[in-house]
């Protein structure tokens, strides 16, 4: 254990960032940092760092995102103000030697280990489905067979929200999908992504992230503009037709998007998870929450 | 046999780590060679998540079927002459199993946390990995065609006066392919991959999701090794003793996996499942083909 412990010092820290108000950016310059690791889950993280603001309404998905990070754990409020009482703030541009100093905190768990609705018991088999399907047990909708949307089977459908800090979505937006398999059958807007600001918008960052989503980790200092990115099939690996083709390599010459997505409820229906997530991300921050807002005020 | 074995435990764990290392050149994150085994420590004392309602038993026994596969796969791999720790007639055939049946251990390992994303990242692996498979499947008829055996160590020595990878040069380009859905890695990694935020591997941590990278690992020296055999000629070469020749085709055929998944997109799978059956699944049925017609009487 102590050759184990040994080692574990000279670790990098897994950080999950949960992405606020003008925080993309921010978080995007700390993946090139040595000393700490950026993870996709907040299972695989040590630190929780929140980065850029986020209001209060926020809280209780923060708390659930706190919770899913494995014991010990430490948050860090980058240019954040805090919505609970444990981490340090950082208000400058380095938030490091807060994300060390977090690495040796142990913070409590700041929700109840409960459902969110108590069992109500209702049917034969108790979450009031149909046989054992469907029903809502515990609050949350259960998959229930329904007619496929592509093909006319018959396939489990099944409807959760996800977001507002799933790191493959825009930061901020929260979507209820209804999935069968991968295919989203529908979606609704419940929030808007966060506001990011011009920096969001950049052309390196946008083309990074969406690289990154195919597999592709080459970070914002990819030299925009060099064939680089092409060569490596990322725009023969977008479907045809979407404008997603057309939007990375805009961002891949250095050009700005300024392509207005649909309605995100009228666009994703049909669409695979990784197109879906693909599709949102070609678009600039800035225009899509502009769209989504409108979206979510109809 | 037990030579064989023992050299292989012995130089697996080292195999590892040099892909291990091989994930982190380039990336510019330094400790290139400490960092993954400081990484995996850290992970090691971190502690195992749980999840609501899960399917405890096979959460538990995914990652150890998937190491266990690999070093079965890698069992059948001749280290020199007559030193081989399974020497099977149908050496083929089991490796040919140990890739089907990973298909199998990847999708227990996204649904037994019964949570969305990996369970998503579960279904997609299975789409894909069928026709991953059926791929390899015909690949590897094709190697076994001019040894007329599907021994692992008759298909070695019957590249002693060409290696496949000129006498059948399709087959090593398609069979990095199935490389890389078997070690869910870059163009073909529709287990674990960022857009379902670590797909499979999402809901774990501490030692399970160290297993789990440990397994992936030694799934990458189990096909490398299996490559250099099959393609490249195995313990084949002048000069170099037999073992330190695979060693070094191996390593070779590692460190291209691990580019090759790291240079290319990868495309929705949608239009990845239309590649495989349409373009590569045909490819390889012509190279089966071309085998076929070149080994007639």
């Amino acid at each position: 254990m102590s050759l184990l412990s040994a080692l574990a010092r000279g670790a990098e820290i897994p950080v999950f960032p949960a992405i606020g108000t003008q925080g993309l950016a921010l978080v995007e310059s700390l993946r090139s940092r040595p000393g700490i690791r950026l993870v996709d889950t907040p299972r695989h993280a040590r630190v929780l760092l929140v980065a850029g603001e986020l209001d209060s309404q926020h809280l209780r998905s923060l708390e659930r995102l706190h919770a899913q990070l494995p014991a010990p754990r430490g948050t860090v409020w980058w240019q954040a103000s805090p919505l609970f009482s444990h981490g340090p703030r950082v208000p400058d541009d380095d938030p490091l030697a807060a994300i060390r100093q977090a690495a040796q905190a142990d913070e409590p768990v700041l929700r109840p280990d409960l459902p969110p609705h108590p069992w109500q018991g209702i049917g034969p088999h108790g979450q009031g489905g149909k046989g054992m399907m469907g029903g809502t047990p515990y609050g949350r909708p259960m998959a229930m067979t329904a007619d496929d949307i592509r093909d006319g089977l018959a396939l489990d459908a099944y409807t959760a929200c996800f977001g507002p800090f799933l790191p493959m979505l825009p930061p901020g937006l929260v979507l209820e999908l209804t999935l069968q398999g991968d295919v989203i059958v529908s979606a609704q807007m419940a929030s808007p992504p966060f506001e990011q600001g011009p920096p969001g918008d950049a052309p390196n960052l946008c083309a990074a992230r969406m690289l990154r989503l195919m597999g592709i980790d080459i970070g914002i200092d990819i030299d925009i503009g060099s064939p680089r990115a092409r060569s490596r099939g990322a725009l023969l690996a977008l479907p045809a037709g979407s404008g997603m083709r057309r939007r990375l390599a805009k961002w891949l010459r250095g050009d700005h998007v300024t392509e207005d997505p649909a309605p995100v409820s009228e666009a994703l229906p049909g669409l695979e998870w990784t197109e879906a997530v693909l599709w949102l991300a070609s678009f600039a921050p800035a225009r899509l929450r502009a769209v989504c807002t409108k979206e979510a005020v109809t | 046999m037990i030579l064989a074995a023992f050299s292989l435990l012995v130089a697996l764990p080292a195999l590892i780590w040099a892909a291990a290392v091989f994930d982190r050149v380039g990336t510019g994150r330094g400790a290139t060679v400490l960092g993954p085994l400081c990484n995996g420590a850290a992970l090691m004392l971190r502690p195992n998540t749980s999840t609501e309602a899960p399917d405890a038993l096979n959460r538990l026994l995914a990652p150890g079927w998937y190491l266990a596969l690999a070093l079965i796969g890698l069992s059948v791999v001749p280290l020199a002459p007559g030193i081989v720790a399974s020497e099977l007639s149908t050496g083929l055939v089991l490796w040919g199993a140990c890739e089907a049946l990973t298909v199998v251990v990847v999708f227990l390992h996204g649904w037994s946390p019964n949570s969305p994303l990996p369970l998503i990242g579960a279904y997609r692996y299975v789409a894909i990995g069928l026709p991953a498979m059926l791929l390899s499947m015909f690949v590897l008829i094709a190697a076994a065609l001019p040894a007329q055996s599907l021994s692992v160590v008759e298909v070695v020595e019957a590249q002693r006066g060409l290696w496949n990878v000129i006498r059948q040069p399709l087959g090593l380009p398609l069979f990095m392919g199935l490389g890389l859905a078997v070690t869910l890695r870059g163009p073909l990694d529709y287990a674990d991959g960022a857009e379902l935020a670590g797909g499979t591997s999402a809901e774990e941590s501490g030692p399970a999701l160290a297993l789990w990278q440990f397994a992936r690992l030694a799934m990458l020296v189990a096909f490398s090794a299996m490559a250099a055999s099959v393609f490249l000629g195995g313990y084949l070469g002048p000069g170099l003793p037999g073992p330190v020749w695979l060693l070094v085709k191996t390593v070779a055929v590692m460190a291209a996996t691990v580019a090759a998944g790291r240079w290319f997109a990868r495309t929705p799978p949608a239009r990845m499942l239309t590649f495989l059956w349409v373009i590569l699944l045909p490819l390889s049925f012509a190279n089966l083909a071309l085998v076929g017609l070149e080994v007639l009487p």
